[in-house]
């Protein structure tokens, strides 16, 4: 067990490193770029040729690409993302300022699409054929398909325009968080109400669900205690998968709520080309998404007692 | 009711054909401003109203359908080959090839789709790449950003199949390489990535609105629904309908084709069209988990 | 003079895909008394599963069950009962052990606590006796250091030992009937012996009444007091053990055991197998079902549907037990009237 979680662990890391080699070769290949967007910042249009060459010689931007991989990577070691080229702050700066609003955001999402998919699944399955499991699949459907920009702004019209029960842009206290957590937990929750079904009801067909109602368990106690948590492992699995996917969900929630998270930020360093700060949000997700997959890796094998206790002989 | 399994096809293929024959379907030039005539409401020259440059909604949103089909087909088909050759390669040849290749897929996976397209927009932004379109940029970057899962499933795919004791018999009586490829083993490939393109169609479309939509897909002025919604959202408070049409289409496409992912997957879907896919996925799927397993084991 | 613990009558249960439609067990009637064990015998599909497990509603979700005729446990019917109660009935009053333990224990769940659960549940126990008393269960089924089996997950017994486990779970909620539904199908030869020994040895100790569901002719010679012959949902020959395993009376029955390989014979005429193969009871013809297969198939066997009736009585302990056959020829050749 234990050397299965340092091989995987080992591969995590090495994946981190080639993959934020690889952007990093893709942001940083034309040196040209960043040394005349800094130029342009000092100089406005009067930069010129020389100026930013001298700028590249001086930041170094012309050695080979392995170095400057090199040099950047210690440096973010060391907490130093480099300058952002669109707000001139440190892009450790940013981070500290932004990654907890993202973070506040993917984590109230996380908890509602779990919310949202635990009691739609088991309503569908208690309901089991029933009217009310047609109209959650319906609506699982729905919640699976709806472009989440589309999501925000229905929402916006009805309680924000409508109703005026919560603020329409901006972050105001706790309500203003409600309709973006709502935004960003709708198309994972439905994905995985629908997991929690369909594996539900693969549960209730196995001998075991049987053996449950001969031990004298009610239908929903079945359900509840021997076939819930046989649906643990896939649930985690996809949970972690919607996990990551909500990231692109927390872009387009920041900016259309202008939320001033991580994810507004890329969007913005792609528009403006702050290729620092597109480098820097980029080794971040690549940090982010290849833990949490590590984490979901991890916790589906310690979930499963087959894994967690091998057959002894 | 027997002809029911068919009628999931529909309303993707609705959308199919609104996309090819759009010209024909619009009333108005959908780039046609009208400042006469601004934010009005559904007419009978107007079917949807205009939206705040006069534009007829209608034909936008027609034309949209168009902007959508056509590039979610060419980033798929391209998506589709890469994907394929490369995954088959590195399933077939195996070796120290297949191990480069695996990594190259691995790291092309560690990040979502969308995230890798949105970076290598930022790439195509660096001036070596302003000779090209900001919509062949986004093609360029979403074909970039989508083949890796193909590559994956085709090589999953290739290893079940040189399982098979009829490769090892084909061998024998002298085939080529190519002619065992082409003739017993594409056909699973392409059988298997068939039916999960069917269903990813839609999330491809969903991806395109949503580059649109942040402004770095589609531009002004050729129709796109993404692009439409975030132009609304400034009138969202008094007129609604800029956002909700085009809202409402996209919904409706995506709802079509995961229908049409999950009839695939029910097997509800005539066996014509199907073929032995279904059989084909599980035993790749299949092989791909009893792969994983012996590695843990191993360990 | 014995009461039936469990009593069945005219059992009439229709099963309902959305495909096709089959009337599984047609009217058909047995019981069990305290302290003895009835054997259910019959090919795969013949009714035997759903006749005894249809009535407590543990067929398998998918399938719609249409049931008719009255099951008498406790002293109420509990065809009539509402799903609330019958569950209730399910845990205390009758212990189920099933095919295959592998599959049917639960691999997330802990082996000792669901034990435990029971006991607490319908032995009225509190937390700390319950687990005791589950640690008890397993050890009195056989199974060694039960107090570290306490705690172990199902993939980590063999086949043997979980279905020992599954016995002490069928008795921890100290049940009046016991059923057995093929104990020893999925087990290797050995072990069988043993786990039907075991059963034997709760039997004895407890009087509980044991049906045993079983293809298995060597079980039931070992295990039964009394055994019921069931063929395409109706039952063909019923009477105690000996007399049906010694005298058996029904075509059927003595296909069947002629069919039971017999180390010990010398024939080169090998088994012989009952010729043809059950009927397709979606779509049933009236008459016999045995009568495309039977050697001593008649006309009238293809037109009225054979009743059983008693050829003969036996005295036993519990009381006298009639040996009935559902077969006109064999009945006539008895000399005793069929049809009025």
């Amino acid at each position: 067990m234990q050397r299965m979680f340092m091989r995987r662990t080992g591969l995590a890391l090495l994946l981190m490193l080639a993959a934020s080699a690889l952007t990093f070769a893709l942001v940083s290949a034309a040196p040209g770029n960043v040394a005349a967007l800094i130029a342009e910042r000092a100089a406005g249009a009067g930069a010129d040729g020389e100026m930013i060459a001298k700028i590249a010689n001086d930041l170094g931007l012309n050695d080979p690409l392995p170095v400057r991989y090199l040099r950047w990577l210690g440096d973010a070691m060391t907490g130093d993302f480099g300058i952002s080229l669109r707000t001139g702050k440190p892009m450790a700066e940013e981070f500290a300022e932004r990654i907890p609003k993202t973070l506040a955001l993917l984590a109230g999402g996380g908890v509602l699409a779990l919310l949202l998919s635990l009691v739609m699944g088991l309503a569908g399955a208690v309901s089991n054929g029933g009217l009310v499991d047609k109209l959650l699949h319906a609506l699982a459907l729905i919640g699976a398909s709806t472009p989440n920009f589309f999501v925000a702004a229905m929402l916006v019209i009805v309680f924000s325009v409508m109703l005026g029960w919560v603020p329409t842009f901006g972050v105001s206290g706790f309500s203003s968080w409600l309709l973006p957590w709502i935004t960003i937990a709708l198309f994972p929750g439905s994905v995985l109400a629908r997991v929690v079904r369909v594996n539900l009801q693969e549960a209730m067909s196995r001998p075991f669900a049987t053996t449950g109602f001969a031990k004298g368990l009610t239908r929903r106690a079945v359900l509840l205690r021997e076939a819930l948590p046989n649906i643990l492992i896939p649930y985690m699995t996809t949970f972690g998968a919607q996990f990551t996917l909500m990231m692109i969900g927390a872009i387009v929630v920041e900016r259309v709520f202008g939320l001033n998270g991580i994810g507004a930020f890329f969007i913005e360093a792609i528009r403006f080309r702050d290729f620092i700060g597109m480098q820097a949000v980029l080794m971040l997700f690549v940090v982010f998404f290849v833990s949490v997959n590590l984490l979901v890796d991890i916790a589906a094998m310690l979930a499963d007692p087959r894994l967690r206790r091998p057959r002894r002989a | 009711m027997k002809n029911w399994p068919w009628l999931i096809l529909t309303p993707a293929l609705i959308f199919v054909l609104i996309g090819v024959f759009a010209p024909l379907l619009m009333t108005h030039n959908p780039s046609t401003q009208d400042y006469s005539a601004v934010l009005a409401p559904s007419s009978w020259s107007n079917w949807l109203g205009t939206d705040y440059l006069g534009r007829d909604m209608y034909s936008r949103i027609i034309g949209g359908a168009r902007t959508s089909l056509v590039a979610m087909v060419f980033v798929l088909v391209a998506a589709l080959v890469i994907g394929v050759v490369i995954g088959s390669f590195a399933g077939y040849v195996g070796g120290r090839t297949e191990l480069v290749l695996i990594s190259v897929i691995d790291i092309a996976l560690a990040l979502p789709s969308l995230i890798i397209a949105l970076a290598l927009i930022g790439v195509f932004s660096g001036e070596a790449w302003s000779w090209m379109s900001d919509y062949w940029k986004m093609i360029l970057a979403l074909t970039l950003a989508w083949w890796a899962n193909y590559a994956r499933m085709s090589r999953a795919v290739v290893m079940a199949e040189l399982q098979q004791p009829y490769i090892e018999a084909a061998r024998v009586m002298g085939a080529s390489h190519m002619w065992i490829f082409t003739r017993h083993i594409l056909p699973h490939v392409l059988g298997l990535v068939v039916v999960y393109a069917s269903a990813d169609a839609g999330a491809l479309v969903l991806a395109i609105a949503t580059l649109s939509f942040l402004g770095l897909g589609v531009a002004p002025p050729t129709p796109e629904w993404g692009q439409m919604l975030v132009d609304g959202m400034s009138y969202i408070e008094e007129y609604p309908s800029l956002v909700i049409i085009p809202g409402l289409a996209l919904t409706a496409v995506v709802i079509s084709f995961n229908l049409l992912g999950e009839a695939f997957a029910l097997q509800k879907v005539p066996r014509a069209v199907r073929g032995g896919l279904l059989r084909r996925k599980k035993a790749a799927r299949a092989v791909e988990e009893a792969a994983r397993a012996q590695t843990e084991a191993k360990v | 003079m014995n009461v039936p613990i469990y009593a069945v009558e005219n059992l009439v249960i229709d099963l309902y895909t959305p495909t096709v439609s089959v009337r599984a067990v047609d009217g058909a009637s047995f019981h069990v008394l305290a302290g003895e064990t009835v054997a259910i015998v019959g090919e795969s599909g013949s009714g035997k599963t759903v006749m005894t497990l249809g009535p407590l509603g543990l067929m398998p979700e998918g399938v719609a069950v249409d049931l008719h005729g009255t099951a008498k446990a406790d002293g109420r019917d509990i065809l009539r009962l509402s799903p609330p109660e019958l569950s209730a009935l399910r845990g205390g009053f009758f212990g189920v052990i099933f095919q295959d333990p592998m599959s049917a224990l639960n691999p997330m769940l802990k082996i000792g606590p669901q034990l435990a659960r029971q006991a607490q549940l319908y032995a009225g126990l509190s937390a700390e006796a319950a687990r005791r008393e589950a640690v008890s269960l397993l050890a009195r089924s056989g199974i060694p250091d039960p107090e570290d089996r306490y705690d172990r997950y199902p993939h980590e017994l063999s086949g043997g030992m979980l279905q020992r486990a599954m016995i002490a779970l069928a008795l921890a909620a100290r049940p009046r009937v016991l059923i057995a539904d093929e104990p020893t199908t999925a087990l290797d030869a050995t072990v069988q012996a043993q786990i039907l020994a075991l059963i034997r040895q709760i039997q004895k100790e407890d009087g509980i009444a044991v049906v045993l569901i079983t293809h298995d002719i060597g079980a039931v010679s070992v295990l039964a007091d009394r055994v019921i012959v069931l063929y395409a949902g109706q039952i063909a020959e019923e009477g105690t053990a000996i007399d049906v395993l010694t005298a058996p009376l029904h075509p059927y029955t003595r296909g069947l055991l002629a069919s039971v390989p017999d180390f010990r014979s010398n024939t080169a005429s090998g088994n012989r197998e009952i010729p043809g193969i059950p009927p397709n009871q979606a779509q049933l013809m009236p008459g016999c079902r045995f009568a495309d297969r039977c050697d001593l198939v008649q006309v009238s066997c293809h037109i009225h549907r054979p009743r059983l009736q008693t050829v003969g009585l036996q005295t036993v302990a519990s009381g006298e037990v009639p040996h009935r056959v559902a077969c006109p020829v064999v009945l006539a050749a008895e000399g005793i009237a069929t049809y009025d």
